[in-house]
């Protein structure tokens, strides 16, 4: 990950705190964190966890209590001004206007953020063909599907060209396929260099999409890392080899397998031998190495990591597929 | 300069997607006409008292608090847009964007006055065949007043609608706050038909002094106390309206 110069956007010991009449909401209790540019960031976590507070402190919405955040540079809470200018915000509603056409929704954002007529033009054209909205950008965005209107509302987030876009929430509520559409969508905004702070209660989208990711539960960033470093810290992969020649062979090898240092453990199991390592990655072509240097030949191989649930389940003490229904 | 150009967009917005509710247009225009068609009929009749002098045309009376009644309920009703957009995130986009505050909330409802506007010229023109006088000059002063008069309750329906985010909510205090500040205007009938009580809290309603300089207006009359009452109360209160309501869009937790 590039990690020179300055970091897109920084937060320090940011807190909120909501006061009805009968208690004090603790929403967010002291964050800190460091987004890069080009990175995408997941920021993972329950409905309720404080997740869509802080991205809406981040991004002006919501004054900031106490702590601090930068946005390249500016202070968010001094000058949300300079802030809006190099933010994009998708929210879980999206935004767009109902009554106005795609590609008019289009341009009068690009001319709120200060772009003349042409220049707004052009960049709502170049955004059509990017995300795909050439087919549906004339008409009006009442008749548009979820999908459709989710793909308008990334091009709104996007269209002055922002330091960092936020998505919160970008695929609830939509259909498999739909989903699968956007995570294309927002994988081509990665590989154009686009700098994006993703919030997800679903796995398989942090995973997928996010170079980098942090769970946030009850208002506070219970682990951050890369995916990879997330369940590197949960438990050892798993490896499954079943050699061709039974018996004899198989106890050659894990007594072989058993002397190396990069082998936790390795148990037999009736037709084959599971090994558990540090990192199956790099473990993986060791082991086929090695087995093939000794003669024993190999039928079939797998291997498997610990999945971001485990990690979930550990952090939080529960899994997220059961962590309850939307508050809001 | 930034805020006139921020102006000027979200004005185009709104004046261009009004023509996308035909249903709207036809009622605005509607409840106007019908107010003179079925309502003025009935005046005719009432025993004429010293305030329908038999020379005095009942439309003299009656089609400038109509005029008032437009400005009045095109301003009060201003929020319902802003909870539907609301409720679209459309608000919350918009407040991302470094937009000005107050084109946020003055874009949009420069849009509906000028359609006010254009509807109450509408009736004005359709009342003349039947026994309105024009004054032009009394009537472009009116307008101005009623412009005001707009304005201010636009910014509070909109900050209102900000605060209370729902619909049951918002439509709860602004018909609550609208139907007293209506029957204590004389806006359908002049208070001077009441009793003395009516008259004296009439006096504390920003709204009565609105309609009585506009009946002058109307009439042709240019300059006297009760015009310049009417301005001294609308300049100070819409400014305020327009603040608060340009503050409630910068901090709004929607």
């Amino acid at each position: 990950m590039n990690t020179n110069g300055q970091p897109v956007l920084e937060a320090h010991d940011l807190t909120k705190t909501f006061h009805t009449r009968k208690e004090k909401i603790e929403a967010v209790r002291g964050i800190d964190m460091e987004i890069w540019p080009g990175e995408i960031f997941g920021f993972l976590g329950p409905n309720g966890a404080g997740k869509t507070t802080t991205l809406r402190m981040l991004s002006t919405l919501l004054p900031i209590e106490s702590g601090r955040a930068m946005v390249s540079g500016f202070d968010v809470y001094k000058s949300p001004h300079q802030v809006r200018q190099r933010i994009g915000y998708v929210s879980q509603l999206g935004g767009s206007d109902r009554l106005a056409t795609g590609r008019e929704d289009l341009l009068l954002q690009g001319e709120l953020y200060g772009m003349g007529r042409r220049e707004a033009e052009q960049r709502a054209d170049e955004l059509i063909e990017v995300l795909d909205l050439a087919e549906f950008a004339s008409r009006r965005v009442q008749s548009y599907s979820g999908g459709q209107r989710r793909r308008l509302d990334i091009a709104l987030g996007i269209m002055h060209r922002p330091d960092v876009l936020f998505l919160d929430e970008p695929t609830t509520g939509l259909d498999p396929q739909n989903r699968a559409n956007l995570w294309v969508q927002i994988s081509k905004l990665r590989e154009a260099g686009t700098t994006i702070f993703l919030t997800t209660h679903y796995l398989e989208e942090a995973d997928a999409l996010s170079n980098r990711l942090a769970i946030m539960d009850h208002g506070q960033l219970v682990a951050e890392g890369t995916s990879r470093q997330l369940k590197q810290q949960i438990a050892a992969d798993s490896v499954v080899v079943s050699l061709q020649e039974d018996g004899a062979g198989s106890e050659g090898a894990m007594r072989l397998l058993q002397e190396q240092d990069f082998v936790r453990e390795v148990s037999a199991e009736p037709d084959h031998l599971r090994l558990y390592v540090d990192d199956g990655v790099t473990a993986l072509p060791r082991i086929l190495r090695l087995l093939d240097r000794n003669g024993m030949a190999i039928k079939t191989v797998t291997l498997s990591e610990p999945t971001l649930d485990d990690v979930f389940l550990r952090y939080t003490g529960r899994s997220l597929r059961d962590a309850g229904h939307p508050l809001d | 300069m930034k805020t006139l150009r921020d102006i000027a967009l979200l004005y185009r917005r709104s004046f261009v997607q009004t023509f996308r509710v035909p249903v709207w247009l036809a009622i605005s225009f509607s409840t106007p006409l019908l107010y003179l068609a079925l309502f003025t009929p009935l005046l005719k009749s009432l025993p004429g008292g010293s305030e329908f002098p038999p020379g005095v045309n009942v439309l003299e009376i009656f089609l400038p608090g109509i005029l008032a009644l437009m400005a009045f309920m095109s301003g009060a009703s201003a929020g319902f847009s802003t909870i539907f957009e609301l409720q679209a995130g459309y608000t919350e986009r918009i407040r991302v964007t470094p937009a000005s505050r107050l084109a946020l909330l003055i874009g949009p409802i420069l849009s509906s006055l000028t359609w006010t506007f254009f509807f109450m010229t509408m009736i004005v023109v359709v009342a003349e065949p039947f026994g309105f006088p024009i004054h032009i000059a009394g009537l472009l002063i009116a307008y101005v007043l009623l412009a005001l008069l707009m304005v201010l309750f636009a910014s509070f329906s909109i900050a209102v609608a900000l605060l209370t985010k729902e619909i049951n909510s918002f439509a709860a205090v602004v018909n609550g706050i609208n139907l007293p500040l209506l029957l204590l205007a004389g806006i359908l009938l002049p208070l001077e038909l009441g009793p003395a009580w009516m008259r004296v809290i009439g006096h504390f309603n920003p709204l009565y002094y609105v309609v009585e300089a506009d009946r002058l207006l109307a009439a042709g009359h240019l300059w006297n106390t009760t015009i310049v009452e009417g301005f001294l109360v609308m300049v100070p209160l819409t400014a305020l309206a327009v603040v608060w309501a340009t503050r409630v869009y910068r901090r709004a937790v929607s």
